[in-house]
């Protein structure tokens, strides 16, 4: 046996009783995916560090627009939050839904300050995330509407329950709003 | 003479309705959290922890929630629903 596989055959044998182990330990169905059996801590820490990798590496090219804090923005953002995403993250002054009890991993409570950054919260909303409950949003809104929620989940933080209630009563509806997309905006995927 | 006896009566009246109303009101002011010491509801605040931003009050879930499962397993069910409720109350904070 020659120096190369020596050393070689050692790394090979690991390699393989490790796609062996892997193999037997999928097809096995020990491992629980039941939602409401939470993974194990070091699972856990692997799904969310690779989640929130990909979802910074995949943001990082995406221009923010300027006008986030435009009360015109937010006020349509509003009404888009409350039809499509309070049931799942909830909202200043809002009860726990059965939605957001049993989902797992649990939906990000978005009236708590977030840590991501607009251009990843855009991309979220956009694609979706996998193995989350998270749609992609971009698949039936353009990219001008999910900048209105991303900049109305910015704010969303500082509002007191009655600022929410206000801001919702007084937004455009969703179906105002679509209907407003369809007649003007077009479907485009630029980011 | 009769009025006393009205007045004794009301007062009795209220004491009754003061005692059935305390134990209600804690339950109903506590209605978000089912503290079943079972293992889906050790599950479901071990997800809520998960979830939660590092800090004092992931902390303080995180060790009531051990401590709630250990008594678990010692078949101590109200000290792991008390200590359940400690969890619960941090993972709101």
């Amino acid at each position: 046996m020659n120096g190369a596989s020596r050393l070689w055959a050692p790394l090979a044998g690991t390699l393989l009783a490790f796609t062996v182990v892997g193999a037997a330990a999928v097809y096995s169905g020990l491992y629980n995916i039941a939602a409401d059996v939470p993974h194990t801590q070091p699972i856990y820490w692997l799904l969310e560090t690779a989640r929130d990798r990909s979802i910074a590496v995949h943001a990082r090219d995406i221009e923010v627009p300027s006008n986030l804090s435009d009360p015109n923005r937010i006020s349509r953002g509003a009404g888009q939050y409350a039809e499509m995403c309070s049931g799942c993250h909830l909202a200043p002054g809002m009860k726990r839904t059965e939605l957001s009890r049993g989902l797992y991993p649990r939906a990000p409570e978005l009236r708590r300050k977030s840590s991501l950054t607009a251009a990843e919260q855009f991309w979220s909303i956009k694609h979706g995330v996998k193995f989350t409950g998270m749609p992609a949003w971009g698949v039936t809104h353009d990219d001008d509407l999910l900048w209105d929620l991303v900049a109305f989940v910015r704010k969303l933080s500082e509002l007191t329950p009655e600022q929410y209630e206000s801001l919702v009563k007084n937004a455009p509806t969703h179906e105002e709003v679509m209907q407003e997309m369809g007649g003007t905006h077009q479907h485009g995927d630029k980011n | 003479m009769r009025n006393l006896r009205f007045r004794n009566t009301s007062l009795r009246l209220l004491l009754v309705i003061g005692l059935v109303g305390v134990p209600l009101n804690l339950a109903l002011g506590h209605e978000g959290h089912h503290a079943e010491c079972d293992n889906t509801t050790l599950n479901a605040v071990q997800a809520d922890i998960q979830a939660m931003v590092q800090g004092e009050a992931k902390t303080t879930a995180t060790k009531e929630l051990a401590a709630a499962q250990q008594l678990m397993a010692k078949n101590d069910i109200e000290g792991c629903k008390s200590h359940l409720h400690s969890a619960m109350e941090a993972t709101e904070q």
